[in-house]
């Protein structure tokens, strides 16, 4: 546990105790200095602790850590790991392409000011369904819409490698068209093999060698 | 007007609200998890706000004398 939560704890139990003072003795409230009080211990700081508390579980859920805290995606978690160069997931998990404790959310969520609320609210459907639900197999989860290469194109337009790779100039408008989403980056016999977790099931693993 | 014995009852309910609430709140900030972030959205959250609405509610249906 990071230093920050730690304080919001702590904080947050601050809060809860001046709380339980304005509950447990509300005749405080009859004096100038206690309607001060309630003021803040029933408004002004839990209102804070809330919000503090709401943007801790945000940061929280865009951890890799979090994704795969549901069995169901043991799988798309066993595919950032894989001893195979093919596997888009693993070659940008085990090189750093990605942020290793935030992998899922660097690539699966839209890069609009809303599009991390929309992926939480469609995170609290999984969650019902995974505990009210009929769980799917993890090889029938599939994406809502079509992967979208501006999640791709985030970081590599620009690039050197992507622009001047000699695959991605094989008809003289590819980049445009994909750029413009027609091409799609994943689905075009290019980059296809993402998260493939029905072939994961005796593939090697990688595991990372430990810093002496 | 209201007797004073009222708002402090409301007072004091607000307040064992938003305790709970922030008790939840903080437990669930004890796990990294999605049930903990859906407790704490759905269950933590509704408990302190319901605390601030009664707390507000007996501030202004309270009547100076």
């Amino acid at each position: 546990m990071h230093n920050t939560a730690l304080i919001l704890i702590l904080f947050t139990a601050i809060v809860a105790v001046l709380g339980l003072l304005t509950a447990l003795r509300p005749e405080l409230t009859r004096a100038r200095g206690g309607k001060v009080l309630a003021f803040l211990s029933l408004f002004i700081l839990p209102a804070l602790a809330m919000w503090a508390g709401t943007q801790e579980h945000l940061e929280r859920s865009t951890s890799t850590q979090f994704c795969l805290s549901c069995h169901v995606m043991e799988d798309f978690g066993k595919s950032l790991r894989v001893d195979d160069r093919s596997y888009i997931p693993a070659r940008h998990f085990q090189n750093n392409f990605v942020p290793r404790d935030h992998a899922c959310f660097t690539c699966h969520t839209d890069y609009t000011m809303f599009g991390d609320y929309k992926a939480k609210w469609r995170g609290v459907h999984h969650v019902l369904v995974q505990y009210f639900g009929k769980v799917p197999k993890p090889e029938d989860i599939k994406l809502y819409t079509p992967y979208n290469n501006r999640e791709c194109l985030h970081c590599h337009a620009g690039m050197r490698a992507y622009e001047e790779a000699s695959s991605h100039h094989k008809s003289p408008d590819m980049l445009a068209r994909a750029a413009s989403n027609q091409l799609s980056c994943v689905s075009s016999n290019c980059h296809d093999i993402v998260h493939d977790v029905a072939g994961l099931k005796d593939a090697p693993m990688w595991a990372p060698k430990a810093v002496e | 007007m209201m007797p004073t014995i009222t708002i402090e009852r409301r007072i004091r309910w607000s307040g064992i609200l938003i305790v709970l609430g922030l008790l939840l709140q903080m437990l669930t900030l004890l796990w990294t998890h999605p049930l903990a972030f859906m407790c704490f959205l759905m269950i933590g959250c509704p408990l302190v706000a319901a605390g601030m609405l009664l707390f507000f509610y007996s501030l202004v249906s309270h009547q100076s004398p």
